[in-house]
């Protein structure tokens, strides 16, 4: 049963980009694709072969199956109420966070390989965003360890409870940051706008230009899971694992759903910021979750505030 | 635990207020600010006095929260002025200084050991002073001058609660009384600058020095 | 009786908004001035008594409000010479009396505040208060120079409201909870030093704009460039004495602790940078308002020396601030004059004074002597006590530098006020005469007669009050 946590994201993460689109397109009036026109996309990409440029070497060529397997190897770690991940060991989650940077790196010097300067571009700024966000997820997750004693995913799931007002303050402001890190780490609004056409203001989407066919695929299905990933973390942080499986299962599922269609409708609703003001909003996310750092210190008593 | 929400949720305004750029936000942030306040000193009430209630009413939500706001939305219709000028310091620079206040005032009052000072109150209240502060030197706009002297007057409220001074009621009320006709003076001066320059910003008072 | 004072000030200052008869308005200017000379009378009749839990008659307040009253009558005076000079509207210029009696109103409230918040509220209402004084001229650079002064001042009293507040940390320890000067100097000693210190360095920095210290000393000189020179008089003397005394309260609270030598040693360096400040300023200032400002600067410098040097010092402060009010406001009537004859403030526009008008030449003479501390002007006595208390004190250096700062500064007033009274040469060309009427100049020779005579031969009432207002101080 150690997978179930790792099993029920594969599946939701298929849906993910569907449910997402879906939502624009009914917020904004369209009649829009159905939910598993991502899916047949990537099932056609899955069916081509690749294109690599002549200039490119074999960093390119390997750099979509490694950020992929990085994913899922990440995924490993979800767990799921009483069960533990696939994998699980004490401070999990540096690795996890890590396993994720090597993904995004491998795409990063895949796209200066192929000696575009859009791309390199992109990828650098791909990169400041990624290394930004960083303190937010590890302060973040610091205080959580802090507030709960134990350092990996499922520990400090189970221990996690919530008592006063201050407690459920910091879960909302932890389920903030999670979402907001989501879109930072996927590159969404308002950061940066999937639907762009001007590479000049492209983030992600710039980076993966060259690559086409089964790259392409990999490159998508893996938005999905990492939505998948940040949707499965903040379930857990939800539910408590006394609860009987099935409503688990059901709420796990539930807040996933909750989640997209919540990333739905903070892309509709919101305008991508301005290239020059994202250090700076991402920058926020870290000050929020350093106070949220505090405010646990003051929880567990670590300083006495009267 | 429930007031040390409310600061927590002070705090964050002061976060979002480093890189808020809409004056709007901005007036938003000082309304939410004082029913924070309002929250805050209500929990501090030992013994609900009606008379003591109406003040800390009367001080936070109706001015701190509503009248302030208001009439600086006027000046802000009045001027035209939508949007912060760019400052010379830039955005990501002000976000870190102002998570660097609320770590110091964190850390200050942690390290003080006073049984007449409660801690979680000074802690806030050295944020919210050092943010004003900040935000006076470093915009060079004197309607976000007037947003930094009211973000400094907040953290003296702070102040006020975590000495836990206990002022005659007529002193309150004058002081209360001082400050709002302060910032309406100020007001009324920042709108003769928008008159008389046809803007706001400090670079067009510099004639005294020639 | 405070209440009653401030009862009938609001109501004259109210009548006098609305009203727009020439002869009334004059009615009610003397008719308040009446009311502060009784109040005054009064206080002193009633020496450290309380008026109510707020206020006290004590010396320091009893001598501050003497000088306000007899700068009053002269304030009043030359307002309403400078008013009838200028076609102002009759709304500016009902708004310019309501103002300045509010203003002396609520200084006269902070003389007598015994509680540290009703001093904190009326310092906070002069600032309003002189904000329309300044404005009068309604001028884009009066405009600058009075939003500077308003929002400032504001900022600096709301840090010094934080010090108060500090100061009730301090005394908590003791069981106080109320802000009382007189129980908060009784319960001194037992007192937290480390927020008293605190308290101390926020109240002496939110003061300084008030009293024109260092460090916030730039929006007093500001506010001095483009006032009305009845009000410069004014507010460089009576309101700056409001700032000293919110320091000298401050200070006499620190003095009952151990933090004393610490206190001494701020002040020390604040003073000694006040003067280096303003001897800076003044080598390059071309503008005789901001030259007096400076010097306003200079003498605050020498008050917070004399603070801190201790001892004899005590008495040469208190003395020092009340001859700098009555050198400084007769200097600011006389350069009054000198623009309405050259209509410009400028040093380098204005010369041959001497010819111009010779009895405000005279006038000019006896202020630089009054001004720079020059026998037997008054100021020569307070700053002679000030430096042999340093001395007695082992403070040579800081003596020393003094001493030659204020030689650059002498220096360079005496330099703008020779041009002023002799400059004939290239460039200057005479303006139109302008009849002066003698009359105008009575008041500045009677308040440097105060000065020689309260610096000389202090009678022997105004020696007790000082030492009334300094006996609390070790």
């Amino acid at each position: 049963m150690n997978g179930l946590g790792f099993l029920l994201s594969i599946v939701s993460s298929l849906l993910f980009p569907g449910i997402i689109a879906v939502t624009k397109a009914k917020l904004s009036g369209r009649k829009g694709p159905g939910i598993f026109q991502p899916l047949f996309d990537a099932a056609r990409l899955f069916r081509k072969g690749s294109i690599y440029s002549v200039t490119t070497s074999i960093i390119f060529q390997i750099a979509p199956v490694i950020y992929f397997a990085s994913i899922v190897v990440a995924l490993l770690f979800m767990p799921f109420g009483q069960y533990k991940g696939f994998l699980s060991f004490e401070v999990d989650f540096v690795f996890f966070s890590y396993l994720l940077a090597v993904g995004k790196f491998v795409m990063i010097i895949g796209a200066m390989d192929t000696g575009s300067g859009f791309e390199g571009m992109g990828a650098n700024r791909e990169a400041l965003y990624s290394m930004l966000v960083e303190p937010a997820f590890f302060i973040l997750m610091g205080s959580l360890a802090l507030l709960t004693n134990h350092t990996s995913f499922y520990s400090l799931f189970v221990h996690i409870h919530f008592d006063s007002v201050l407690s459920y303050l910091i879960a909302l402001l932890a389920i903030y940051l999670f979402v907001q890190i989501a879109m930072v780490e996927n590159s969404r609004i308002p950061i940066d706008d999937p639907k762009t056409h001007l590479e000049l203001t492209m983030i992600h989407e710039v980076m993966v230009l060259d690559n086409s066919g089964f790259d392409m695929c990999l490159i998508h299905l893996a938005t999905g899971l990492k939505f998948a990933l940040y949707g499965g973390l903040i379930a857990n942080f939800i539910f408590p694992d006394t609860w009987p499986l099935y409503t688990q299962i059901a709420v796990f599922l539930m807040v996933n759903l909750l989640f997209v269609i919540a990333v739905g409708f903070l892309e509709a609703f919101r305008a991508r910021n301005k290239l020059e003001k994202n250090p700076k909003w991402i920058l926020t996310l870290s000050s929020i979750s350093m106070v949220v750092f505090l405010s646990v210190l003051v929880i567990v008593h670590k300083y006495f505030l009267e | 635990m429930t007031t040390f929400s409310l600061l927590l949720l002070f705090e964050l305004t002061l976060i979002i207020l480093s890189f808020t750029e809409r004056v709007k936000r901005f007036l938003t942030m000082l309304m939410i600010q004082g029913v924070l306040l309002f929250g805050i000193a209500y929990l501090q009430l030992q013994h609900i006095n009606a008379l003591y209630l109406a003040f800390i009413l009367l001080e936070t939500i109706i001015i701190k929260g509503l009248l302030v706001p208001l009439f600086l939305n006027q000046m802000r219709k009045r001027n035209n002025f939508n949007r912060l000028a760019h400052s010379k310091v830039s955005t990501f620079i002000t976000v870190m200084a102002i998570s660097a206040a609320i770590v110091f005032g964190f850390l200050l009052s942690s390290n003080i050991h006073d049984d007449n000072l409660q801690t979680k109150f000074f802690a806030a209240s050295i944020a919210t002073i050092i943010t004003g502060i900040y935000f006076m030197i470093v915009h060079r706009n004197i309607f976000t001058h007037i947003i930094g002297y009211l973000i400094m007057e907040n953290g003296v409220f702070l102040f006020s609660l975590a000495v836990g001074s206990e002022m005659p009621m007529l002193v309150n009320t004058a002081i209360l009384l001082d400050i709002f006709v302060g910032v309406l003076v100020l007001g009324i001066f920042a709108n003769r600058v928008g008159d008389t320059f046809k803007n706001m910003h400090v670079d067009d008072l510099a004639q005294l020095k020639h | 009786m405070l209440i009653v004072y401030f009862l009938s000030a609001f109501a004259i200052s109210g009548t006098l908004l609305y009203l727009r008869n020439r002869a009334l308005q004059l009615f009610f200017n003397v008719l308040f001035l009446a009311v502060q000379t009784v109040l005054t009378v009064y206080a002193y009749c009633h020496l450290n008594e309380n008026d109510s839990i707020y206020f006290a008659f004590d010396s320091i307040g009893v001598i501050l409000s003497g000088v306000l009253t007899l700068l009053g009558y002269a304030t009043f005076y030359h307002s309403y010479l400078y008013l009838e000079r200028r076609s102002d509207t009759k709304r500016n210029k009902s708004i310019y009396y309501a103002a300045l009696i509010l203003l002396s109103a609520s200084m006269n409230g902070a003389y007598f505040s015994k509680h540290l918040g009703t001093f904190w509220i009326c310092v906070e209402a002069t600032t309003l208060c002189v904000s329309a004084l300044i404005y009068h001229e309604r001028t884009p650079i009066a405009l600058e120079a009075t939003w500077k002064y308003v929002f400032i001042c504001s900022v600096g009293i709301s840090i010094a409201l934080v010090g108060i507040l500090s100061i009730s940390v301090a005394v908590s320890k003791e069981g106080l909870t109320d802000l009382d000067l007189n129980s908060i100097v009784a319960h001194a000693q037992g007192m937290n030093t480390k927020w008293i210190k605190i308290a101390f360095i926020l109240v002496l920095t939110g003061f300084s704009a008030k009293m024109s210290l260092f460090p916030l000393y730039a929006v007093c000189v500001d506010a001095n460039t483009v006032a009305p020179p009845p009000i410069n008089a004014f507010i460089s003397t009576a309101l700056k004495n409001v700032g000293f005394l919110g320091i000298f309260r401050m200070y006499t609270i620190i003095a009952q602790t151990d933090a004393l030598p610490w206190a001494n040693n701020v002040l020390m360096i604040t003073g000694i940078i006040s003067i280096a400040v303003s001897a800076a300023q003044l080598l390059r200032v071309n503008h005789f308002n901001r030259m007096l400002a400076f010097s306003c600067t200079e003498h605050m410098g020498i008050v917070a020396l004399a603070l801190s040097a201790g001892g004899i010092g005590y008495y040469a402060a208190v003395l020092h601030i009340v001859l700098h009010s009555f050198a400084k406001a007769g200097f600011f009537y006389q350069i009054g004059q000198v623009y309405s004859i050259y209509n410009s403030y400028l040093i380098k526009e204005c010369g041959n004074y001497i010819k111009l008008n010779p009895l405000g030449a005279i006038v000019v003479i006896l202020a630089f002597i009054c001004v720079t501390a020059i026998p037997p002007s008054g100021l020569f006595v307070s700053e002679f006590m000030t430096f042999k208390s340093l001395f007695a004190g082992d403070h040579y250096y800081i003596a020393i530098a003094a001493l030659f700062l204020l030689t650059v500064i002498m220096f360079v007033i005496g330099k703008d006020l020779l041009r002023l009274l002799y400059y004939n040469g290239d460039g200057f060309t005479a303006p139109q005469s302008v009849k002066i009427n003698r009359l105008e100049t009575v008041s500045q020779f009677i308040f440097f007669g105060f000065i020689i005579y309260l610096g000389v031969n202090p009678p022997e009432f105004f020696s007790d009050l000082i030492r009334g207002a300094t006996a609390v101080l070790p």
